[in-house]
This record gives structure tokens, C-alpha cells and sequence, in this order.
């Protein structure tokens, strides 16, 4: 209990990560907002509610990189040395911090719903655009999941990487930047394996019903890549020299 | 036992060889001084000993035990690596808040180790806006926060002004008088000399001599000065005697007496009826003497 009660005073006590949340309850807000509020009816009814229940990439680049920093913050600025004398046994602080990227997850999905659901279906329902719910509770379902298994992707990936700058750039990129473009190569059958495409299969977008894997087959992909990071993670966190 | 134990730790970083061979003791209620110049691996040493890095050979080893052993660390070592080692967006009291809590400290500790440290007007104040000299007492705080019996401490007076080193050594003198054990690097022996009871040279990563300050300055290995109105007689006298003489190229009647003590020179001259006028012996600053036991060794391998 103590370590984790460390873990989580180090990551309230720096701003970035009240920065990071503010910004994608933001953004996300606007986003819901503005789209429901001004967009054509009849593009609401077509296309665009399982888009809006899903949100921005905006989300992803803010949740993926507190991940990150929640380990990197370690090596980036040092405290790593004081984190080890305190805590020799290494691992145990690295279980502590993907216990934080849990529930970092946990929280940003829960304002995110409250913030898309609360704004986003309200002003919906009030422009008389019909949301199934059993679809929006599955997406929202899958967008929470999502949420926490990409924060403690980052959690894992930055203790490994311990390069602030690689690990962020390299869980962005493969979330973001490579969505898509690996699929164009190699194909769907392969590609829907990769993280950003098991994200998008496990947020449960009907407009991917085909071409994603399912929401739970999409969630036990992405678990199974955080999975083998944290171990990975681990392992060398607790071999590897502190310089 | 020591408190401190390094025996015959070599570490290698690939083709480099960080530290070879090492050996030495740090023993308690003394505060010694781990002298070298900048790479000559007394950072190494201190990591290896913290458990951060693995010797490639030999032990580095805290009450006997390899650090991680230790059933409870933060009260018998505290050590700061790098003042630096800060998260600038933290307040100085949040960054200590942390450590106490993963080792399950009360907040209470950490609000006493700031004012021992004299830092409680700048604990709500952003790290980043601390000088070096408040970044070190902040390190020192952290590093005293779980009461240790030992005390580590890399390069503490980097940065500190003069009356920061006279706060430093105030501190830590008085610590050692408790009882505790107290190890600080520094590359530069003036800012320790009056701070350390006893001394461990290195350079190139090898022992060059472990012992009290005293002792860093061996006297007999530097010349008399000897002024006579006789001096070619009394050379020839000395010579004669086995003592190794060269001039002071500036004056012509004084002598520089190697291999003889003053005692010895002394007596010669008054058996043969030779006035002296000045028989001194050049001691050197301590500094004299650091640089010319870790000067041959250099640092660069």
C-alpha cells in the first residue's frame, strides 16, 4: 500500500497530468458538443453516432502519453535513483504504477463518458435523433476497456523504453500515426491484430463489423500486448543497471 | 564490521573499465571523504553499493549485505546520487512526500527533515525554481528522511556557497557524531578537507590510498629546506651521507635535502660546525598532495 500511495502522490502532484485530463475532457466536450448540436439531422442518423460515441484520437495521444509519463517521468528527470533506494525491489514499483495507469484509465473513461454521454446523447435526444442504446452501452463499454488498456500500454511501453520522447512517439505511433497504414500493406486479416486495430475492434464500432475483430476478441488482443510489455517491462526494469 | 564494505570491485562498461580492482572500508561515527577526479569511478562505486548497478567482479556491500538484502533500506542508508534528481514541477515538500510514503514514513518526518535542512520557507515552492545550493539541502533532506545510519552523499557541496560549505560540514559533523557513518564524494579536496576525518583516494578507478587526512600528506617524501652560509661543504656532507640534494634554483644558499630527515640533517651540521639558518620542510597543501596521488593516474580510460 505504501508504494502505491507514493505512486499516486507523484502523479496528482505534477500539473501535466491534470493538464492532460483537463484538455481531453475539453476537447472531447467541444468535439460532442458541437457535432450533435450543429451537425445535419440526417448526417446524424446515417453515419455519425457510433463515430461521436467512440471520440476523438484526442483522447488516445493524451491517455497513451500519461501512461508513458507515469514511467518515464522516473528516468526523465532522475527520480529513478530514489524510487530504487527506497524500493529496492523494482518490480514491485512497476506494479505499482500499472496499478495508477488502471486507474488513470478508469478515471479518463469515466469522464469521458459522463462528458459524451452527458452532452453529446442529451442534446440528441432533445434534436429528436434516435441512439440505440444497446449499442451506445457496448461502445462506451468498449471505449472504457479501451481506455485503460492503452493508458497501461504507455505504462508498460515507458518501462521498457525509458525514453521519455520514444516511448510517447512510439505509443502514438502505434495508435495514431500507423492506424491504417499497416493494414494497406499486409491486409486485414493480419493487420486487425495490430494495437491500433484491436483499439478500434475492441471500442465496438459498427461501421468496423467486418473488417475489426469483435469488442472481446478486440479487448484480448490489446490485454495480451499489455500483457507481454509488463512483463517485459519487468523483466528488465529489474535487471537493468540505473545509471 | 564496516558499514561501508567495497572488496575488489572491478566494473566494466564494455571496453571501459570504470572501476578496477577497488578495496576499501567506511566505517561508523567518521565522516569520510571519497576523493577522485571527476571519472575515476567514485559514482560508479557509490551505485554498486546502492544496489543500482551489478559489479562485474568483487562486492560492494552495506552491514556485510548486498543492498537490496537490507530488510529495511531507507533507515539504514540514505544517499543522494545527483541533486539534480528532482521532478521540477514538484514543491520541494511533495518530492520528499513521495519517498515517505513509499518507505511508509509519516508526513511528520518530512516536515522535520526540511527544517533540519533549512528549507520549510521554499517546501510549497516549485523545484524548479530552487537554487543549487536548495536543490542540495533538498537532496540532503531526502536522504536523511528515514533517520539512516548511514549516509551517502555524491559530490554534496556542488553548487553550495561558502556559507552553504560551512553549513554542509556543520551538519555533517555533527551527524558523524551521532554515530553515523558518512560518505561524500568530491573531485575536489578543499571542499571536504575540513569537512572529512578520513580519506579514500582513487584515480582510474583503482585505490591510490585510503587513511586519515593526516595522512594524505606524507612529509618525509618531500625535501628539507636547508639555508647555510656553507652550502657546497654541507651538500658534500649530505651526499656522503646517502641524502639526495638539488639547489633551489632561485637562491643559491639554500638546499633541498631528499631521503633525510631534519632531525639527521640538523645533527650533521652541528658536528661539523656548519651555521644553519632555516631547516624547514615544504609539507604542500592537501591539494598538492591529492593532485599528485590521483594526478598520474589521470581519469580518461
Amino acid at each position: 500500500m505504501n508504494i502505491l500511495r507514493s505512486e499516486f502522490l507523484k502523479l496528482v502532484s505534477v500539473r501535466t497530468t491534470w493538464i492532460l485530463l483537463g484538455l481531453m475532457i475539453l476537447i472531447e466536450g467541444l468535439v460532442a458538443g458541437l457535432i450533435t448540436g450543429l451537425a445535419d439531422k440526417k448526417d446524424l442518423r446515417l453515419a455519425n453516432v457510433p463515430d461521436l460515441l467512440v471520440g476523438t484520437p484526442f483522447s488516445i495521444l493524451f491517455i497513451v502519453t500519461l501512461g508513458a509519463l507515469i514511467s518515464t517521468n522516473e528516468f526523465r528527470h532522475g527520480t529513478a535513483n530514489s524510487t530504487f533506494l527506497v524500493t529496492p525491489r523494482r518490480e514491485r514499483v512497476i506494479l505499482a504504477k500499472l496499478f495508477v495507469g488502471f486507474v488513470v484509465g478508469l478515471v479518463a473513461a469515466l469522464l469521458f463518458v459522463a462528458v459524451n454521454a452527458g452532452l453529446g446523447l442529451s442534446i440528441l435526444s432533445s434534436r429528436d435523433v434516435p441512439v440505440d442504446s444497446d449499442t451506445a452501452v457496448n461502445i462506451y463499454i468498449g471505449v472504457g476497456v479501451g481506455f485503460i488498456l492503452i493508458c497501461l500500454f504507455g505504462v508498460a511501453l515507458g518501462a521498457v523504453v525509458r525514453n521519455q520522447i520514444a516511448a510517447i512517439v512510439g505509443g502514438l505511433a502505434l495508435f495514431l500515426a500507423l492506424r491504417g497504414t499497416i493494414t494497406l500493406f499486409i491486409g486485414d486479416d493480419v493487420g486487425r491484430y495490430f494495437p491500433a486495430e484491436s483499439l478500434l475492434g475492441l471500442q465496438g464500432n459498427p461501421k468496423g463489423e467486418g473488417v475489426l475483430l469483435d469488442q472481446v476478441d478486440g479487448g484480448l488482443v490489446l490485454g495480451a500486448y499489455c500483457l507481454a510489455l509488463a512483463i517485459a517491462g519487468l523483466f528488465v526494469t529489474r535487471t537493468r543497471e540505473i545509471t | 564490521m564496516a558499514e561501508l564494505t567495497v572488496e575488489r570491485m572491478t566494473k566494466r562498461y564494455g571496453a571501459t573499465l570504470a572501476v578496477d580492482d577497488l578495496s576499501f572500508t567506511v566505517n561508523a561515527g567518521v565522516v569520510t571523504g571519497f576523493l577522485g577526479p571527476n571519472g575515476s569511478g567514485k559514482s560508479t562505486t557509490m551505485r554498486a553499493l546502492l544496489g543500482l548497478i551489478k559489479p562485474t567482479s568483487g562486492e560492494a556491500l552495506v552491514l556485510g549485505r548486498h543492498f537490496h538484502e537490507l530488510t529495511n533500506p531507507i533507515r539504514t542508508v540514505g544517499a543522494s546520487l545527483d541533486a539534480a534528481d528532482v521532478h521540477p514541477g514538484r514543491t520541494g515538500r511533495s518530492h520528499l512526500r513521495t519517498l515517505a510514503a513509499a518507505a511508509g514514513l509519516p508526513v511528520s518526518r518530512v516536515d522535520e527533515v526540511l527544517d533540519m535542512v533549512e528549507l520549510t520557507p521554499a517546501r510549497n515552492r516549485r523545484v524548479k525554481g530552487y537554487s543549487m545550493g536548495m536543490r542540495q539541502r533538498l537532496a540532503l533532506a531526502a536522504a536523511l528522511l528515514g533517520d539512516p545510519r548511514i549516509l551517502m552523499l555524491d559530490e554534496p557541496a556542488n553548487g553550495l556557497d561558502p556559507q552553504g560549505m560551512r553549513w554542509l560540514r556543520d551538519i555533517l559533523r555533527a551527524l558523524a557524531a551521532e554515530g553515523r557513518a558518512v560518505l561524500i564524494s568530491s573531485h575536489v579536496l578543499s571542499e571536504v578537507e575540513q569537512t572529512v576525518d578520513e580519506v579514500v583516494v582513487i584515480g582510474a578507478g583503482r585505490l591510490v590510498m585510503q587513511g586519515g587526512l593526516a595522512e594524505l600528506v606524507t612529509r618525509d617524501q618531500r625535501p628539507a629546506r636547508v639555508r647555510s652560509p656553507r652550502t657546497g661543504e654541507l651538500r658534500d656532507l649530505l651526499e656522503e651521507a646517502g641524502a639526495r640534494v638539488t639547489t633551489d634554483g632561485r637562491a643559491g644558499d639554500i638546499l633541498l635535502v631528499h631521503r633525510h630527515t631534519m632531525e639527521q640533517i640538523g645533527t650533521l651540521a652541528a658536528e661539523h660546525g656548519i651555521a644553519i639558518f632555516e631547516l624547514t620542510r615544504d609539507t604542500g597543501t592537501l591539494e598538492d598532495r591529492f593532485l599528485e596521488l590521483t594526478g598520474e593516474k589521470g581519469n580518461v580510460r
